[in-house]
């Protein structure tokens, strides 16, 4: 699913203009599965020292994905982009066990934040293809996932690289959007 | 002492440009490395085939050394001058020493309705504006040629 389909399931929703935030640690993977939706090549990505947004237009609705760069001096910027967003995608790199804790706390500091109250929240598992990524269930253990309250949520194990969960992943947010109104 | 409008245009800088297939990501078109000099109309060469595109993207990569707080672009395609099609987006806040992209995707109009790449060609001119707030930061211009 691109994201022109994307846009198209989409659509049915009452609101003009879908914002979806796509957040995680440095070397998630957030880009390249911003890029991997719109079926663009993925291998030069370098990190993101800002954002990186897609913006998707058709029949007076618009879908912007917003990717915001994950390393430690950016992260402190993450809250000038919560405005109005819809659903929050959140990417793990499911090899990164040193830093399963770090990006823990982030997830949480971002679950408590104010405007994003509500908000549905997607956790990629990402980086599935390589041999030694933990399993979803054991990154949703991790973070307990389970005792989130309050909003919809669904972790997916994905490889953006190879595309494998990535639809799934989509169709999930297709779902949670139709709950949502 | 120079102004904060002053910094915030002297920190700016439109990095490159292109144009894709919305269908596979294929680029089309890249800029080139003088995108970035102002006040220049740049030319690009695009293949005739983007016209039979179902859909296409225009992507933005830019850098700005200061914060900004209410980035936001406008950006027409203008056929002769006339307005075919107009764009905005509000970024909000930008990250001071951030390089950022800004990708729009289109569908492109019935296949009946496309004027031909004859009529087209050199009279297309995809005009970019960038503001904060009000202030005017930088205008790119880039006149298409389909060749």
């Amino acid at each position: 699913m691109g994201l022109l389909a994307l846009l198209r399931k989409l659509k049915s929703s009452s609101e003009k203009e879908l914002r979806i935030l796509l957040l995680g640690l440095d070397n998630a993977g957030k880009t390249t599965l911003l890029k991997k939706l719109a079926e663009e090549d993925v291998s030069h990505i370098t990190p993101t020292q800002g954002f990186n947004i897609k913006t998707v237009q058709a029949q007076g609705f618009r879908l912007n994905v917003w990717d915001i760069g994950g390393q430690r001096k950016i992260r402190p910027y993450w809250k000038n982009y919560f405005d109005n967003t819809d659903i929050l995608l959140y990417v793990i790199d499911s090899t990164d066990r040193k830093r399963f804790e770090e990006t823990g706390m982030e997830l949480n500091e971002l679950l408590e934040e104010e405007k994003l109250h509500g908000v549905p929240l997607v956790v990629f598992a990402n980086k599935q293809d390589l041999a030694t990524a933990a399993p979803a269930s054991e990154i949703a253990e991790g973070l307990q996932l389970q005792a989130i309250r309050g909003r919809q949520w669904h972790i997916q194990a994905c490889s953006a690289l190879t595309a494998e969960g990535v639809k799934d992943g989509m169709q999930h947010i297709v779902t949670m959007m139709a709950k949502k109104k | 002492m120079p102004t904060r409008a002053e910094d915030i245009m002297k920190g700016f800088k439109l990095n490159w440009m292109n144009l894709r297939d919305a269908d596979n990501g294929k680029i089309l078109w890249q800029s080139s490395d003088d995108l970035a000099v102002p006040d220049l109309e740049h030319e690009a060469r695009v293949p005739k085939k983007i016209l039979k595109c179902k859909a296409v993207s225009r992507e933005i990569n830019f850098s700005s050394k200061e914060a900004m707080e209410k980035f936001r672009l406008e950006q027409n395609v203008l056929f002769k001058g006339r307005v075919l099609e107009e764009w905005s987006f509000e970024f909000g806040f930008v990250i001071p020493g951030s390089t950022n992209t800004w990708q729009s995707v289109i569908e492109a109009a019935p296949e009946n309705q496309m004027m031909p790449a004859n009529v087209l060609n050199g009279n297309v001119v995809i005009e970019t504006k960038f503001f904060d707030g009000d202030l005017l930061v930088s205008t790119s211009k880039v006149r298409i040629f389909y060749v």
